[in-house]
């Protein structure tokens, strides 16, 4: 047998780098970016900064590695700033977090992800991250080479000066590696920062990839989320284990105070209960640090069978429906959307929001009518990329039937079309299916909320398919009547052996019917479209000031005209045009009055 | 043109007519209204002494207006090609008309908005006018392919009237392997047993297992007419029984599998017609129709290979809701004079199982006979519904 040597953690990840995402070239250019802009993101939220990052991504080279190009990766942001002390331990050691286990709705959680990036340049172009930082109390910026020392898991700052930066405070990083490219598509960098954009309303993004000129997509709201502070753990969530170690920050006092101190929902009533399920009364007064192990099993089976107050929700983190709205408009030219924020509730005893943004962009609607509509996913505000057959989130999108909200959807499959499916899950203890996060564990509690908001999101997106629907309708019906009145006219005739002046008699009577029908399918579209106005004034009371820079006559309008100019023309009688131009004036009055009492009612609310 | 048995209606006359009061309902600008029996299941009636599925009182109205003015359209449009057809006296398939539209549509552009994408929409035109004028698609000279109908024995002689008014006498015995495959109307035939009578008929669903029956010598062994009917029987098949049955006063036996599906679409539709052709059941069924087997007491009786139906199979699955469906919603299982036959349904439905034709021939491998043999002891023994 040979002899048994115990590893470092950094041993571990750099031999198993494919774990936390980088299993490909590919993956190793994103998950790289990802990792830094996480960091950079929730740097500037703990320090109340709003974020601006700046990504510059160039291929310099060609890789060391087989089929690869030597990648240039530029995260700057204008957070806080580290401390020199704290560079080494940020980017060159694992496990090492202010976050970890905190039960926070913060993006990082464990410490592995930014080392995991360090390594990897390490390992492939044989530096490590270079960085550049400043914080409020420099006057000077600090430059560096942070390195893992792999067998110490710890982490070697190399080449240190003190350089001139016009910036107050910020940190910038580089890491030169081995990768490929990928922009568009559900592994694409593109995909990755209009996902983060979207999610975070409050975020300044410059970017620049490869040749590709460069995009600032500037924030909407001034607002900085505040990640709502942690709250004592309930007893469900935990395990055996958890418990006892959890215990042994209380050695002190008695279990009493513990059990009531250190979990959230355990009150006076629930001690008395604990006892009831089984725990020797006796214990409730002895100090934590003279109960035997064996005995914490006892305690604990009963706070498992005890029926207890579900956790507060308090510790969830929405970015909102006004923030998502705001948002979604940064993506392109928008067509129409819908934004739902559930309320915060509970799956499996843990504190969980879900929010759901579907938008159509005008810009990606051609050939997109068959395609799968795109799937953006996110965990704790970060966007999941890859694996997403297994997720939660696809699950839930695929449950809903799609059709009866006027999307085509093949049985159990994602529903097709040009629009944008984005859905948050925030919670501070989502549950991955692997270590690199790319994933949510699909619990039945947890589909069952998404597929709430996602059918909500559904109603509100059927009221545009409708109106959409009624125009098509409408322009189907006039050109029925271009179309097939003279055939069917002359067929009769020709059968019937009819004479020339029955025939045109015949003609006049079909396009006084048919201009009947098409009447009513115009009212038909106006009834939808004020609807539709309804929905579109709470959208505009959200979206405040930008709503403003909508033009006055949107397309749908000039439909409407269009179409009523058509149905005029075939009616061609003086008395119907008359009634025809009355309703189609007072309707329009009706949806104005509709729109400006809703708006008004939602101003005066505010107030 | 031969004429057909059942009266011919003056179809030139009546679409004249239909069409002539559509176009009076459209000069005074009123919307034309047509009706047309309703061919479905809910509007079908079994009246065990007529024997078949007849129409009930409901219709199909189709009122002109933007969303039916395609169809309606496109009605007139086909009408007007049938009847051209008639007055020339020519013929033509269902594909054929659907390539006939497409030829005047390419000549005429102004046509274009009717032109059909498959010939599912022209087929449905088709069925559509011969609902509405009450019908048979024949009557219109629009034919289909005629599936399976092969038919075999020793003493059968079939005098066929042809279109040119001559006659074409065919003797069955002198076909040697070919087996007679009677067309469907408008052809007129008379049959007649060479010698005596024919003992009975017997009609086998599937038509390898027929030819299977004769290459073994059962036509020459037995006084009887065999005939194959590949899966659900086509209107050449259904009235060719109805042929055999009205003129021979034989008795006629259907052989098939043991499941839902061979007694519902099958064996119902041979005996007592179809909810899609309410009205042309009457010439196209044949009510004497017995339902020889597989019966459940043969499964027993002569050991035979059976399978489980799986209710986790979506495809068998579906069959035993078709079994339980029947049940409550067909008219021609509902009636008690049919009760055997439904309670066939329910001891599928009951023990979950099917049999299949073939596996008689499980009875004794070595023996090519012995299906035979199981055939003329159930008819002996009179061991059918």
């Amino acid at each position: 047998m040979g002899k048994i040597k115990a590893s470092s953690t950094a041993e571990y990840f750099a031999k198993n780098l494919q774990q936390v995402g980088f299993s490909s070239p590919i993956k190793a250019v994103l998950t790289t970016l990802k990792e830094a802009v996480d960091n950079s993101l929730d740097a500037c939220e703990d320090a109340g900064i709003p974020p601006e990052i700046k990504v510059s991504i160039k291929k310099i080279g060609t890789g060391s590695t087989k089929s690869t190009d030597l990648i240039d990766i530029v995260i700057e942001d204008n957070g806080p700033g580290l401390e020199m002390d704290d560079l080494p331990k940020v980017f060159g050691e694992y496990l090492a977090s202010s976050k970890f286990g905190k039960g926070q709705c913060s993006r990082g959680q464990q410490g592995i992800g930014i080392s995991a990036a360090t390594t990897w340049a390490q390992l492939t172009n044989a530096k490590g991250v270079k960085v550049l930082s400043k914080t409020k109390k420099m006057r000077k910026a600090l430059s560096a080479q942070v390195d893992v020392d792999i067998k110490a898991n710890k982490g070697k700052l190399k080449n240190k000066e003190s350089v001139d930066w016009e910036k107050d405070h910020g940190l910038k990083v580089e890491f030169k590696i081995d990768g490929r490219v990928q922009l568009n598509g559900d592994g694409g960098l593109l995909t990755y920062l209009e996902g983060t954009a979207l999610v975070n309303p409050h975020l300044t993004l410059e970017y620049e990839l490869l040749d590709n000129s460069k995009v600032r997509v500037e924030r909407v709201s001034e607002e900085v989320p505040k990640v709502p502070p942690p709250t004592l753990p309930h007893p469900h969530t935990m395990k055996l284990g958890e418990f006892i170690t959890h215990a042994h920050l209380y050695n002190t006092v008695t279990l009493d105070v513990f059990l009531r101190k250190g979990f959230s929902r355990v009150t006076d009533n629930s001690i008395k209960d604990f006892i009831k399920t089984g725990m020797p009364k006796a214990f409730l007064t002895k100090r934590v640090q003279s109960i035997p192990d064996g005995d914490f099993k006892k305690i604990f089976q009963a706070l498992q069978e005890t029926e207890l107050t579900n956790p507060s929700t308090r510790s969830v983190l929405i970015v909102g429906e006004e923030g998502l709205a705001r948002s979604i408009q940064r993506l392109g030219d928008v067509d129409f959307f819908s934004v739902v924020t559930r309320r915060p509730t509970i799956c499996d005893f843990k504190p969980v929001v879900v929010e759901v943004a579907i938008a159509r962009f005008k810009d990606r609607s051609s050939n997109a009518e068959d395609e799968p509509v795109q799937l953006l996913r996110f965990a704790n505000r970060v966007p999941l990329q890859f694996d997403k057959g297994g997720c939660a989130i696809t699950r839930a999108v695929e449950s809903v039937n799609w059709r009866s909200y006027g999307l085509n959807q093949p049985r159990r499959s994602l529903p097709l079309g040009p629009y944008i499916f984005a859905i948050s899950v925030t919670s501070p203890f989502i549950k991955f299916k692997n270590a690199s996060k790319e994933t949510i564990d699909a619990s039945d509690e947890l589909v069952e909320e998404l597929r709430l908001a996602l059918m909500r999101a559904g109603q509100k997106l059927s009221r545009h398919i409708r109106r959409e629907n009624k125009a098509a309708d409408l322009e189907r019906k006039i050109q029925h009547i271009e179309k097939f009145g003279p055939i069917l006219v002359e067929g009769l005739a020709k059968i019937s052996n009819a004479s020339d002046s029955r025939k045109k008699k015949a003609e006049e009577g079909l396009e006084k019917l048919l201009g009947r029908d098409t009447k009513s399918a115009l009212n038909d579209l106006v009834s939808a479209e004020e609807k539709l106005a309804v929905l579109k004034a709470k959208q505009r009371v959200k979206l405040g000031d930008m709503a403003q820079d909508e033009p006055e006559d949107s397309p749908e309008e000039d439909i409407i005209a269009t179409t009523k100019k058509k149905v005029e023309a075939i009616i061609n009688v003086k008395s119907s045009k008359k009634t025809v131009s009355k309703k189609t004036v007072a309707s329009k009055d009706t949806t104005k009055k509709v729109v400006d009492k809703k708006t008004t009612k939602k101003a005066s609310r505010k107030k | 043109m031969a004429k057909l048995k059942r009266p011919q209606k003056d179809i030139p006359k009546i679409a004249k007519n239909l069409c002539d009061g559509m176009l009076r309902d459209l000069e005074s600008a009123k919307r034309p209204t047509l009706e047309a029996i309703k061919c479905s299941l809910d509007n079908a009636i079994y009246d065990p002494k007529v024997g078949y599925l007849t129409p009930g009182k409901k219709k199909v109205t189709t009122e002109l207006n933007v969303s039916s003015v395609q169809k309606l359209a496109r009605t007139v449009f086909m009408l007007d090609m049938m009847l051209n057809n008639v007055e020339m006296g020519s013929v033509n398939s269902t594909r054929e008309f659907y390539y006939m539209t497409k030829g005047l549509v390419k000549s005429d552009p102004h046509l274009k908005p009717i032109d059909f994408d498959d010939q599912v929409e022209s087929d449905a035109i088709i069925y559509y006018i011969c609902d509405l004028l009450e019908v048979y698609r024949e009557e219109l000279n629009c034919f289909a392919t005629d599936r399976g109908g092969q038919t075999y024995s020793q003493n059968l002689v079939v005098t066929e009237s042809l279109p040119d008014g001559k006659k074409a006498v065919i003797d069955l015995s002198q076909m040697g392997t070919t087996p007679f495959q009677p067309k469907n109307q408008p052809q007129v035939f008379n049959l007649k047993p060479k010698k005596g009578k024919i003992d009975f008929c017997l009609v086998i669903e599937s038509v390898s297992t027929a030819n299977t029956f004769v290459h073994n010598g059962f036509t020459k062994r037995n006084n009887c007419i065999l005939l194959g009917a590949q899966g659900v029987p086509s209107n050449g098949v259904r009235g060719w029984c109805k042929t055999i049955q009205d003129q021979l006063d034989c008795p006629i036996y259907f052989y098939g599998d043991l499941d839902a599906y061979t007694l519902q679409n099958i064996y119902r539709t041979l005996k007592a017609g179809s909810a899609a052709s309410l009205i042309r059941n009457s010439d196209f069924s044949a009510p004497d129709v017995k339902f020889l087997g597989v019966l459940p007491e043969d499964i027993d009786k002569y050991d035979l290979h059976c399978y489980d139906v799986k209710e986790r199979d979506a495809v068998e699955a579906r069959s035993l809701k078709k079994a339980r469906d029947v049940l409550s919603n067909d008219p021609f299982f509902k009636d008690k004079k049919n009760k055997n036959v439904a309670d066939i349904l329910r001891w599928l439905i009951k023990h979950k199982k099917r049999c299949e034709q073939q596996s008689i021939f499980s009875v004794n491998p070595k023996d090519p006979t012995m299906p035979e043999r199981i055939i003329l002891d159930k008819i002996k023994n009179k061991s059918y519904v």
